[in-house]
């Protein structure tokens, strides 16, 4: 049958990754965008969790409750909040690299130092509000 | 779609989705869109829920009642899952191949759609009864 696509005759190019280059700050944090942004899919059923329980009744709101409010619970949520603020932080400096600013060394290294220190003060600062509203 | 006779196609379908790019600009975008839409709707996201972390099941349910975070919430939801659809899509284009490419990625479009009609019926229903 005829085709008027090129059958692929070679493999595609790879670029070499992390057995050629040393871990700088800016890989690092394009690392853990990545992770993060795989952790908040995997959060997104904790919303979803929450939502059916709340829609249900109070017995499916309770055995939600008593999850988020457990050890663990509470460790999945501080980390969901900490992935939610860096993967933010780290779209913005995406968005900052694609309009072409910040590209130099100096200033892009800052911003990924931005990217880390940020997300993780705005969970600190959400959980504090949080804890005083409780 | 090239499966078909050369004869039967027109210019534009033969040369549809051959550049570089092919259906990537789409995607591209949307995770643009998606990824501002989502700025200001993941901090309204975040005032919701830490309104919501001192109140019992009755509390919850009158806070949803109210229009404007149900508004919210539905439009974090809708953005939110598109975004994700199309980032783990890039990291299963990134890192499987051959069959597993395949049903990774039917996976995670029934994951994402299965997901956000859940979510989207629940906060419809806790609005609404």
């Amino acid at each position: 049958m005829a085709t008027s696509v090129p059958s692929r005759t070679r493999p595609r190019p790879l670029s070499p990754h992390l057995s050629i280059y040393r871990v700088t700050v800016t890989m690092a944090m394009s690392i853990a965008h990545r992770i993060t942004g795989a952790a908040l899919y995997a959060g997104v059923l904790l919303l979803a969790w929450f939502l059916i329980a709340a829609s249900s009744d109070a017995a499916g709101f309770g055995a939600f409750s008593a999850f988020i409010g457990s050890l663990l619970g509470q460790l999945i949520l501080f980390g969901f909040t900490w992935a939610l603020f860096h993967h933010l932080l780290g779209g913005i400096r995406h968005f900052v690299w694609d309009e072409g600013y910040c590209m130099d060394a100096p200033l892009r290294e800052q911003l990924a130092w931005a990217t880390l220190i940020g997300g993780i003060t705005l969970t600190i600062v959400v959980w504090a509000i949080a804890y005083v509203v409780r | 779609m090239s499966q078909t006779p050369a004869h039967l196609r027109t210019p534009l379908g033969r040369v549809r989705f051959l550049g570089s790019a092919r259906s990537g600009v789409t995607d591209s975008w949307l995770m643009r869109l998606t990824s501002f839409a989502l700025l200001p709707l993941s901090i309204a996201f975040v005032w919701i829920i830490l309104d919501l972390v001192n109140r019992d099941y009755n509390g919850v349910r009158a806070e949803l009642s109210y229009p404007l975070p149900v508004i919210l919430l539905l439009a974090f939801v809708v953005a939110g899952i598109v975004h994700m659809e199309i980032g783990m899509r890039s990291i299963i284009v990134d890192y499987l191949g051959g069959h597993a490419r395949g049903w990774a990625l039917l996976a995670n479009t029934c994951f994402s759609a299965l997901l956000a009609l859940a979510c989207i019926y629940a906060t419809l229903r806790l609005a609404f009864t």
